[in-house]
């Protein structure tokens, strides 16, 4: 709306130059309301200008926030769909988040502009002179005409680079991530030369392809001037009286003049949509992504839980990209320790993830023994890199617990053989954590995960992958442990360590 | 902008120089055309009108055809030199670009990659990625500059008929706008460009570990927790963010203001001296001038975000060296040594110890892919004063999280073995146990990883980086966690096959492992605890050179 304040701002500023040259003409210096006129609708246009840039960005960021609000808790702690990669989670609540604040805050903007301010223009010009008002209209339906026959052809042709530019940006990302093995293998050459073979070949394509794409451009800068050419003419013909037909209304230089000045602002919100046509494209790219990877799902009335006497799984399958996981069957006691194996990305964390209820594209069932509903309260994590939160030690242990005591803390820190750490060091459980967990070994992280499942006293435990990159006396702690729980609670744990599989009651092989 | 300028030199070579020379001439004919099309026009109205008053004989004798014919001339070759300004600087930029994402791949290859930067990191390489885009943008938007200037050229001369103090004025006001723009982007935009930067950064490693935490934080319902964290971090970017695009604002509205104070200046310094049309001309062409400069505001907005890339690339651009056609040498097997632990050419050897102890770390140095750690000698020298081709010529390495190229499994194979047959592929698969696994997908060794191994599991990733290993056929193989991830069975048919391998070709073997099956391999084992750790002073490589 406020770019309709700058078409005020312009037509005040047409007005201080018309009126400043018919005074000239008129063998007078300009008077002082031209001049005024001048300066005041330069400053409405700044005013404008700043206007629109305030609240362009505020309602943009109001826009984010929103998705924020909604992106961050689903897909850092809701149901999703399927697995996402940390770096994949980033691109789409941080990266997706950024294009659409730009789409927001330049695309949005203009686009309100650029159908009205046209049109009010128009309507300021035919004051003065309403014949040139219809030339600046009149060369807007052949405009539009040249914009659909470019406009698609730019579209179809902008697209294709796009994705030509993002897969070369991934050749030479993958390549210079590779470097070291590349080096090793000896082959520095080799790959350089296929690297800048590839980058040049995308480049000659694109400059194919931007031949087309820029004619939509072409095509609003010739009929922007061809509105000013039009005008200028018409209007010089008129005031010496030399048009070929009997003028159909009664110009003066400065009402001529004012339609002259006016004749480039009719084109200008076209032209400001134009350079934000970057933004507008990736911007709908970004919300199509988000909502396919995060859909508003309608809250289906829950099942009533039933209190947990064991896990029955029954034809779990979990599609995946070019393989599918399962289906698998299986079935544990209130107590009991099952192994669940597989190699390494064979699926097992997801296999997990299903059976928690956090992804949602899965076939088959997940029920308790009984075979109702799990409730997420049933169920404990212990990962293989525990979330730390900054906080202190015993925070960190207490999450799924708030309010556990300090001696119920300390008890579990024990138990999972974080004692040996608590007494070496002085600040023992207010031992305060960053997020990056600095000054925590591998184990210990581990260990940390472990108790805090314990404490949060709920009757199912999935562990993914407890042993995996522990030495041998420190895995067989964590068996040992392992092996007490599964007596008191049920334990799922995903895993590849013999020795573990081998405590297990039994082993679920993917 | 000077220092922009600086910056961007090194990375055009003469045939981008050229495209950006004849860019910047289409953008100066296109600035030129928009001037002179509203300059001319006002001239040809103001003149009509003066002319039509004077009576019909005067409008009869007026000269309408020039100007008329000029002004349609114009709107054409404005049309035509912006198409064209647009056409060739994008056409620079993208040469430029790949030229100079070509050559820094060469440079950054021809690294030992024990000293080289590291930019393994995926925001690393996103951010290399972030900065060459920069550099491209600042390419295109170059030819701008020139043209800007000839239009301020160009619009004194125009103001100059309206005599000379309008010209002065007019010199005057373009001279100051570049240093208003520049002291008022430097002061709107320095800080939040910093503070927007390093918002971002702190966003996405915090993002990042949380989104690896994904199972707990649904588990134990600690999204609020999450979230409230991470919008603390999210409201300091979007406040950064907010910053800087008022600033954009205030410069843009810094622009707008000061045409029509230009103007008003320029009617008052002409009106007492220039005739009417003059002036007319003189006034329009003073718009048109201001409006040229838009892309110098443009760059100097930009600035402060982009010189921290620019600063980035000139660094890696000037690493030395180039990458050099690397065959693989016959190169004779020399002795190993762990502190005093000698191992000959041939033998096999297990290297063991607790996780943590550094087993991987060893592997890697002693490949050649980090610097040494630890106290080991190739063929008598200390690691650290061997050159990278010895080390490379001496050892082929499987490393513990297998790296792949993204493309097919025939591409990476051939990386360790350019110009190996599909035989010689076939036979290092069956030794890997991978074989039947490989003639099953889709399409057989042209099949594609996709980026990060794709549709290899962890384990057969690890087993077609054994594969590829054991194509070089260099004197040493060293295996870190070969069998991790594999049932029993395959496992032994594995071990088995890779022990016959060993014995013909007679390589020697340096294993870390700690499945008990694969130790089988060795003839004699180690405890990396007991091999000394360097000080970090020990620890610098010779160059390159």
């Amino acid at each position: 709306m406020f770019w309709l304040i700058d078409v005020a701002g312009a037509a005040l500023f047409a007005y201080g130059i018309a009126d400043g040259v018919g005074a000239l003409v008129g063998a007078r210096s300009p008077e002082w309301p031209a001049l005024l006129a001048l300066i005041l609708g330069a400053t409405i246009r700044a005013g404008a200008v700043l206007l629109v840039h305030n609240s362009a960005i505020r309602s943009a960021q109001q826009v984010t926030v929103r998705w924020r609000a909604r992106l961050f808790p689903r897909l850092l702690g809701g149901r999703i769909a399927r697995p996402l990669l940390a770096g994949e989670s980033a691109t789409l609540a941080i990266d997706h988040v950024a294009a659409i604040e730009a789409h927001g805050a330049r695309f949005q903007p203009v686009r309100m502009g650029a159908s009205l301010s046209p049109l009010l223009v128009a309507v300021i010009t035919a004051f003065a002179s309403w014949v040139s008002a219809l030339i600046m209209l009149g060369t807007m339906v052949p405009f539009i005409v040249g914009m659909i026959l470019a406009g698609t052809a730019a579209r179809h042709a902008s697209e294709r680079q796009l994705t030509a530019l993002g897969e070369l940006s991934g050749l030479f990302v993958d390549r210079v991530r590779n470097l070291p093995v590349i080096r090793h293998f000896g082959a520095e050459e080799r790959i350089t030369r296929q690297v800048t073979g590839a980058t040049r070949e995308v480049a000659l394509r694109t400059i194919a392809v931007l031949r087309t794409a820029f004619i939509s451009g072409a095509v609003l800068e010739f009929f922007s001037a061809l509105a000013v050419a039009l005008i200028a003419v018409y209007c010089g013909f008129s005031l010496l009286g030399l048009l070929p037909f009997s003028p159909p209304e009664h110009l003066t230089l400065t009402r001529a003049f004012f339609a002259l000045a006016m004749a480039p602002e009719f084109y200008l919100p076209m032209r400001r949509l134009a350079a934000a046509y970057h933004e507008k494209q990736l911007g709908e790219a970004a919300m199509e992504a988000l909502d396919e990877a995060v859909p508003d799902l309608p809250d289906t009335p829950a099942e009533p839980v039933s209190a947990f006497d064991g896990l029955t799984v029954s034809g779990l399958a979990i599609d995946w990209p070019g393989t599918r996981i399962g289906p698998l069957t299986f079935t544990l006691g209130n107590t009991d320790l099952v192994a669940l194996t597989g190699p390494t990305g064979s699926g097992k964390t997801s296999v997990l993830a299903a059976i928690a209820g956090q992804i949602t594209d899965f076939d088959g069932s997940v029920t308790t023994a009984s075979g109702g509903r799990i409730a997420p309260e049933a169920i404990a994590w212990a990962a293989q890199r525990p979330l730390l939160l900054p906080g202190t030690l015993a925070d960190n242990i207490a999450l799924a617990a708030p309010d556990a005591s300090r001696e119920a803390i300390r008890a579990v820190a024990e138990r999972v053989g974080l004692g040996v750490m608590l007494t070496e060091r002085s600040e023992g459980l207010d031992l305060m954590l960053d997020h990056r967990g600095s000054g925590l070994s591998g184990g210990e992280r581990r260990r940390l995960g472990l108790a805090r499942a314990i404490l949060s006293g709920r009757p199912l435990l999935l562990c993914d992958e407890p042993t995996a990159d522990l030495d041998a006396d420190s895995a067989a702690d964590i068996t040992a442990l392992l092996t007490e729980l599964g007596r008191e609670r049920c334990v799922l744990v995903a895993t590849h360590d013999p020795v573990l599989t081998e405590a297990a009651r039994a082993e679920v092989t993917l | 902008m000077s220092t922009i300028g600086n910056m961007l030199s090194w990375t055009l070579d003469r045939p981008t120089k050229r495209l950006i020379g004849w860019a910047a001439l289409s953008a100066a004919v296109a600035a030129l055309s928009s001037i002179l099309l509203l300059a001319i026009s006002g001239w040809f109205l103001t003149g009509a009108a003066i002319a039509g008053a004077a009576g019909p004989i005067v409008a009869m004798g007026f000269n309408y055809l020039i100007p008329s014919a000029t002004i349609r001339l114009l709107a054409i070759s404005r049309t035509v030199s912006r198409y064209g300004e647009r056409l060739l600087s994008h056409r620079a930029a993208m040469l430029a670009m790949a030229g100079l994402r070509g050559r820094l791949f060469g440079k950054l290859a021809a690294q030992d990659s024990r000293n080289a930067p590291d930019l393994s990191g995926g925001d690393a390489s996103a951010r290399l990625i972030g900065d060459i885009d920069a550099l491209e943008d600042l390419i295109v938007r170059r030819p701008t500059l020139p043209a800007s200037l000839i239009a301020a050229v160009v619009g004194v001369v125009l103001a100059a008929f309206a005599g000379w103090r309008a010209a002065l004025v007019l010199a005057i006001a373009l001279a100051i706008l570049p240093f208003m723009l520049r002291m008022l982007a430097g002061r709107m935009t320095r800080q939040p460009a910093r503070d927007a930067a390093e918002a971002l950064g702190d966003l996405r490693t915090r993002y990042v570990a949380y989104a690896a935490a994904r199972a707990e934080i649904a588990a134990y319902g600690l999204a609020d927790r999450v979230d409230a964290d991470l919008t603390r971090l999210a409201t300091r970017l979007d406040k950064a963010q907010a910053a800087l695009f008022r600033g954009e604002g205030a410069i843009a509205a810094l622009l707008a203001f000061y045409a029509g104070l230009a103007v008003a200046l320029v009617l008052i310094a002409g009106a007492g001296t220039g005739t009417p049309e003059h002036v007319a001309l003189a006034i329009l062409a003073t718009a048109g001038a201001v409006e040229a400069m838009a892309a110098l505001a443009r760059t100097a907005f930009r600035q402060a975000s982009v010189e921290e890339g620019l600063r980035r690339l000139t660094e890696l651009d000037s690493l030395e060296g180039e990458p050099v056609r690397h065959e693989e040498s016959d190169a004779a097997a020399l002795p190993l040594r762990f502190a005093m632990h000698e191992v000959r050419p041939g033998d096999r050897i297990a290297l063991t110890g607790r996780s943590g102890s550094g087993k991987t770390m060893l592997l890697e140095g002693l490949a050649g892919l980090r610097p040494a750690t630890f106290d080991i000698a190739v063929g008598g020298n200390a690691l650290a004063d061997c050159t990278a081709a010895t080390l490379r010529d001496q050892s082929s390495l499987s490393p513990q999280d297998a790296p792949m190229l993204a493309g097919s499994i025939a591409d990476n194979l051939r990386l360790a073995r350019p110009g190996v047959s599909e035989d010689a592929m076939w036979r290092v698969l069956a030794i890997a146990c991978l074989d039947t696994r490989i003639r099953n997908a889709p399409e057989g060794l042209d099949t594609r990883l996709g980026e990060a191994g794709g549709m290899l599991s962890g384990g057969e990733r690890k087993r077609l980086s054994l594969a590829r290993a054991l194509l070089t056929e260099r004197p040493w193989l060293l295996l870190d966690e070969p069998t991790e991830g594999l049932d029993a069975a395959t496992e032994a048919t594995l071990i088995e096959r890779l022990k016959q391998w060993l014995d013909t070709t007679g390589t020697g073997l340096v294993l870390v492992s700690h499945r008990q099956a694969p130790l089988a391999l060795a003839h004699q084992s180690l405890a990396v605890e007991s091999i000394p750790r360097l000080q970090a002073a020990a620890i610098t490589p010779p160059a390159t050179e």
